[in-house]
């Protein structure tokens, strides 16, 4: 096309440099802006919360958070270039979460890194969002060894991934239908337990034995993905032949062992991969990764391999930007960056 | 001075660059629901092709709306980083006030379709002075059904009203049922254009008129339908 390429201020940096990036992330109810000095290091990390805002809607609105986004956006920005101490100018790049989430929310940071790119003539980084979730672990645990496994688990996804080191993961396995996540949602309503399923499922299940039913665990051969659409059925039809029976039901029991069920398939694929990829460190991350029966069974089984298991504290479970702002440093040392083109996907997969 | 304008309110997306009062270029392209991915795109390649730096800019005109609540919010966003970044003055101006102040008509209704028989509309009278038209807003921006724009319009049933924008036509056939006066404007009048809202920014600056980057906002003209949903179940509160 000849117009349309970014002609950087100045050459492109390579890790022996310090390189700052300005991240930005609004896919949800969170508007937030982090400035971070060579991927882990984070020099400001400003998340300003709408939970608020939307809590007598009973969930997030969407119209209300992109509101809200707009205007939040030049103050956390302004907040992290003065906490950092630097200004646009000293800046290598710019990030924004370009996907999964709100599609409305997403466009507020993604047009301003977009337009911050285009002023400065840096390069723009579109981020991955659950990409984001699991680098909290590296800035929560800079010590952790490569290569590593990970784990990540939320209402949205499944997957296992390797990574040699930071700059890339492989994807190894995915969830072929359900994510675990939903799983939990879907039996939790199922069960009467209510919503959100995983705390629900979790907290019926400790009053109850997890040997009481022994639900199906997917086999998908020497694959690594994960099912759990057959294990939903399993459940739904042993409850509708036991209340056909007339037997009363132990909920308690069937949350119980429908959450072993999930833990034993997410373990399992785990367990082969650790056999097979020589890693020195597991990570968990997303919303599911909170359970703690998964982690005290993965941490028993790790155990057996000398493994450490790592997972993010609790502060940086909630959504931020310096998390963006980690994964941009990556991808900036790739040269993955963005064009002026591209749109928020709030269905982006890993 | 060099005064950029934007505008993504509508399918229209607007781009404009003035240069004291001399356009150096224009682009209004209907791109349904696209302006995330063309704006920045359509900015980096008027600048290139025109030579010039983003740096060298002075101000930014930014059309407010009403219009696409999601639209507005990239326009704007753009505007608010541009005037943030390189500190120079950003002016927010209503989507209607630029499609009147394109047509030298004495009575100006600008209409943008706001869907199920309702417009947004605003009305004007054009007090041309020598230089320059000057727009007086006779009734602000507002959502409105067409059936009622003829009580709206009492007082104007003498005067013939220029109808621009969408939905003149439906607009033109009420009104003339109800024995007013109508012209419709040009196709090429029906957008918000570019160029008008560059010069109305520039005139704007020129003035030492600008708007505060961290308070500009869409004019939403609409709370959001979960909010008007909880007010009529719990009231206001
Ligand atoms: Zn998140």
């Amino acid at each position: 096309m000849g117009v349309g390429k970014l002609k950087f201020r100045d050459k492109l940096k390579d890790e022996s440099e310090d390189i700052y990036i300005l991240a930005l992330e609004s896919s949800c109810d969170e508007t937030a802006a982090a400035v971070n000095k060579n991927g882990l290091k984070v020099l400001a990390n400003v998340v300003s919360s709408q939970v608020d805002l939307h809590k007598k809607f009973g969930g997030v609105v969407p119209e209300i958070a992109s509101r809200k986004h707009l205007e939040l956006l030049l103050p956390v920005i302004d907040q992290a270039l003065a906490e950092a101490g630097i200004d646009f100018e000293d800046l290598d790049a710019v990030a924004s979460t370009s996907g999964p989430g709100l599609v409305g929310g997403l466009l507020v940071t993604l047009t301003a890194a977009k337009t911050i790119s285009l002023a400065l003539n840096i390069p723009l980084i579109g981020v991955n969002h659950i990409a984001g979730h699991i680098y909290a672990n590296f800035i929560a645990n800079p010590e952790i060894k490569k290569p590593l496994l990970c784990l990540t688990i939320s209402g949205g996804h499944t997957d296992l991934l390797y990574f040699e080191d930071l700059r890339g993961y492989k994807i190894l396995g995915r969830t072929v239908d359900d994510a675990a996540g939903e799983a939990f949602d879907k039996i939790s309503r199922f069960l009467g337990l209510g919503y959100p399923g995983g705390p629900a499922i979790e907290k019926a299940a400790r009053a109850g034995n997890e040997m009481a039913v022994d639900f199906p665990r997917a086999d998908l051969g020497d694959s690594y993905n994960f099912s759990f659409s057959g294990l939903k059925t399993a459940v739904m039809n042993y409850v509708n032949n036991e209340e056909q029976r007339g037997n009363e039901l132990k909920i308690n029991d069937l949350a119980a062992s429908f959450q072993k069920a999930v833990v034993d398939s997410l373990t399992a694929n785990l367990l082969q991969a650790v056999e097979k990829y020589d890693v020195e460190s597991v990570v968990l991350s997303g919303g599911v990764a909170a359970n703690q029966r998964l982690r005290s069974y993965i941490e028993e089984k790790l155990e057996e391999h000398n493994l450490k298991l790592y997972y993010p504290p609790l502060e940086l479970c909630t959504d931020n930007a310096a998390m963006i702002g980690a994964v941009a440093y990556y991808q900036y040392l790739e040269r993955d960056f963005a064009p002026l083109s591209i749109s928020a996907d709030p269905s982006l997969k890993l | 001075m060099l005064t950029l304008a934007i505008d993504t309110s509508t399918d229209n997306l607007g781009l404009a660059l003035m240069e004291s009062g001399q356009l150096r270029g224009e682009y209004n392209l209907s791109l349904k629901r696209q302006h995330s991915e063309k704006l920045l795109p359509l900015i980096e390649q008027i600048f290139e092709l025109l030579g010039i730096q983003p740096r060298e800019l002075n101000g930014v005109a930014v059309a407010t709306g009403p219009g696409s609540f999601t639209g507005l919010r990239i326009g704007i966003t753009t505007a608010k980083l541009l005037g943030r970044i390189f500190s120079i003055p950003v002016k927010g101006i209503s989507t209607l006030e630029i499609m009147a102040a394109g047509i030298a008509e004495p009575y100006l209704l600008p209409l943008i379709d706001a869907r199920r028989k309702r417009v947004y509309c605003s009305f004007y009278q054009n007090l041309r002075t020598a230089n320059d038209n000057f727009l007086k807003e006779i009734y602000q921006p507002t959502a409105i059904s067409i059936a009622e724009l003829p009580e709206l319009l009492s007082n104007y049933k003498e005067k013939e009203i220029t109808l621009i924008g969408e939905k003149k036509k439906e607009v033109r056939r009420v009104l003339e049922a109800n024995a007013f006066s109508t012209r419709l404007a040009e196709a090429e009048s029906d957008l918000p254009r570019a160029a008008v809202l560059a010069r109305l920014g520039e005139n704007y600056f020129k003035t030492g008129q600008r708007d505060d980057i961290y308070q500009l906002k869409p004019a939403y003209l609409k709370k959001p339908q979960a909010e008007i949903n909880w007010q009529q179940k719990y009231g206001n509160n």
